[in-house]
């Protein structure tokens, strides 16, 4: 694990959605737009331990996944503009990026990305390769139906998923601690004979390691692994969401607990970087993130013509 | 090719699927099915029989009572490059798992930008054998109104094989409705094709074919009610009132050429669908017929359907809300005498 390849990934992430978040007002992006922002250190625990050929499955939330998956800024950004060149020309928006060469994909649908991760799962086992499916969802989708369902069937056949929960204690308003009957999310993994583990994530070390943990236990053919990962959503659900139901002090308290901030301070303290150096990475990653958001802005919308493709492969 | 090897093999409609499936997927590695009770019972009607023991539990597998999470393992599977068939045993609990369908398998191929497949076949036992509400549903239309999914529903036994073949091979997804009552009738009581060739075949999907001809009436259907509609076609012709009865076998996509080549000559439609009456298939129909030929080319439009009830148990009730052959030639009588 290098400690600054994490802090700049947590940067980038960060500044990809600052840049996103210029395309809000100007109606660039004229749907909904959920940013990661403050769930950083999450993904960044990611890097590393995931190999290209490994899957992610998403969900609306789904920018920093898709960057610690190895997908093109550029082209996702684009995607999330509605630019032609965006990875899916367009079609799919910000909730439903796709990039088959990185395995990746994305639903809009809470709880639907679990389902679609244990195929990838089912995939791996029979290819006898020896990858991970890795499927993700909030606290709140863990109150799906398919939670349960991909679980069990995980557990009883020993398929390659990784659940990771980012639990940031909010489906949209509903606090997870008001409709949650245990402690934990991730204990349900003794329900599913898995490897289960809560952890801080804010700290994207801490991320790194239970990551690294699971991920060893799943290659080593021994079944899933639930990661809870507790977080703050510092925006509202989306944007243009007025985040009336938490209080301004709560608020105040996430913002001061940024992951970014507190592991810049980390870094620092132990005299793994200097405070120049902080700046620095924080500069570079908002420099390269904003010089892609100049460049999207410049692309075109894909054409009005090419509305009614692509819906079947094969015409009759 | 005589009808009398047909009758040999004397199949019924599950046969007929099982041995497409079972001739597919011995043909190409990538082919799955999941489903439940697909594998050691070999499909509650059979349609899957023989598979696990050639191909192994891998490839066949039964699968819990979990219909959204199966279902949405066909996405990730696709991804994979698999080629999979999934076994909802009943049309009615499409429900179950309809997000997985038309959210996923029905738009990724679009919301991709064209650059992921869905190569997946959901294969469904439809139609009243007098299960009542639950479990006697047809449930076509309610697919059909959603993008991004080619419709299926065979009615001859020679198609049950081929159009499962073609589905298969599909690179876009696919909803096979079998009728149970064709899955369980045999080839000798087959009034359509009952001829199926040992061999592979395939039926394109999106051509509907002309099974009798006739200058009077249009008859178009799919599905069970096509042997019905043929019973009384045959009827009415020794009365010298000839139907043309069209078996639209696909109605994603649908081929409308068939039909207004038909109605054309005849001026009178009648469709016959065993799934419900209103915004349906019926409606459909006729509005694309009236959309080609204009508002005054018919002199006779009727539709015979579901009247927008569940299917209710007792027989004597029953008979009342669904499309039989007397009930088809009723109307068509009725419609033979008008102007």
């Amino acid at each position: 694990m290098k400690q600054i390849e994490l802090f700049s990934a947590m940067a980038e992430m960060r500044y990809f959605d600052e840049a996103c978040l210029e395309g809000v007002p100007t109606m660039e992006i004229h749907g909904e737009l959920h940013t990661g922002i403050g769930q950083e250190a999450i993904s960044a625990g990611f890097i590393g331990n995931i190999n290209n050929a490994d899957a992610v499955v998403s969900t609306h939330r789904n920018h920093f996944h898709a960057l610690m998956k190895g997908v093109d800024p550029y082209m996702l950004m684009s995607e999330i503009f509605e630019k032609e060149t965006g990875l899916c020309n367009g079609f799919g928006g910000h909730m439903h990026p796709f990039s088959p060469q990185q395995n990746f994909s994305a639903t809009g649908i809470v709880g639907q990305s679990l389902p679609v991760a244990l195929g990838y799962a089912y995939a791996f086992k029979i290819k006898k390769q020896n990858n991970v499916a890795v499927g993700i969802t909030g606290d709140g989708g863990s109150n799906h139906g398919t939670f349960h369902e991909t679980l069990n069937i995980a557990g009883a056949w020993k398929l390659p998923l990784l659940v990771l929960v980012e639990n940031n204690g909010l489906g949209i308003s509903v606090p997870i601690s008001d409709i949650l009957p245990t402690k934990t999310i991730s204990e349900r993994s003794l329900a599913y004979s898995a490897f289960g583990k809560q952890v801080d994530g804010n700290d994207p070390e801490i991320v790194y390691e239970a990551i690294k943990e699971a991920m060893g236990y799943i290659r080593s053919g021994k079944g899933p692994a639930i990661i809870e990962a507790t977080c703050n959503r510092f925006r509202g659900h989306y944007e243009g969401d007025t985040d009336h139901y938490r209080s301004k002090s709560e608020k105040e308290t996430i913002l001061k607990n940024d992951p970014l901030l507190k592991y810049s301070e980390k870094l620092m303290k132990s005299g793994v970087c200097t405070s120049e150096e902080i700046e620095n990475i924080l500069l570079k990653a908002k420099n390269k993130m904003f010089q892609i958001l100049e460049n999207v802005r410049k692309e075109k919308m894909p054409p009005p013509d090419i509305a009614l493709d692509n819906v079947f492969i094969e015409k009759n | 090719m005589s009808d009398n090897t047909a009758i040999e093999r004397n199949l019924n409609g599950s046969e007929a699927i099982a041995e497409a499936i079972y001739q597919e997927m011995d043909r190409d590695e990538n082919i799955l099915l999941l489903g439940e009770d697909v594998g050691k019972c070999g499909g509650v009607f059979g349609s899957s029989r023989n598979c696990l023991d050639k191909f192994g539990k891998d490839r066949v597998r039964d699968m819990p009572i979990s219909e959204m999470t199966f279902t949405g393992m066909g996405v990730g599977l696709s991804m994979s490059g698999f080629r999979p068939i999934i076994e909802i045993m009943f049309a009615d609990f499409l429900g179950v798992c309809l997000e997985q369908i038309y959210n996923a398998i029905g738009k990724i191929h679009y919301m991709s930008g064209g650059n992921v497949k869905m190569p997946v076949v959901i294969k469904t036992a439809a139609g009243n054998i007098g299960s009542a509400a639950q479990h006697s549903q047809c449930l076509w239309a309610t697919l059909a109104h959603l993008p991004g999914l080619k419709i299926v529903a065979p009615a001859s036994l020679h198609d049950h094989k081929g159009l499962m073949a073609s589905s298969i091979r599909s690179d876009d997804p696919v909803v096979v409705f079998e009728h149970k009552e064709l899955l369980l009738k045999r080839a000798k009581s087959f009034i359509s094709n009952p001829f199926v060739p040992k061999n592979k075949y395939t039926v394109p999907i999106g051509k509907a074919i002309k099974l009798s001809s006739g200058s009077d009436i249009t008859l178009v259907t799919l599905s069970y009610t096509v042997e019905l509609a043929l019973g009384a076609a045959k009827e009415l012709e020794k009365e010298g009132i000839g139907i043309e009865v069209i078996d639209l076998r696909s109605i994603v996509p649908l081929d409308m050429e068939t039909v207004l080549e038909s109605v054309s000559k005849t001026q009178r439609l009648l469709v016959v669908d065993e799934d419900y009456l209103s915004f349906g298939l019926s409606g459909e129909i006729i509005t694309r017929v009236l959309e080609n030929l204009g508002p005054n080319s018919l002199k006779q439009i009727k539709r015979h359907a579901v009247p927008d009830v569940p299917i209710p148990a007792a027989r004597s009730i029953e008979e009342v809300i669904m499309p039989s052959q007397q009930s088809i030639k009723n109307l068509l009588i009725e419609m033979s005498k008008g102007q």
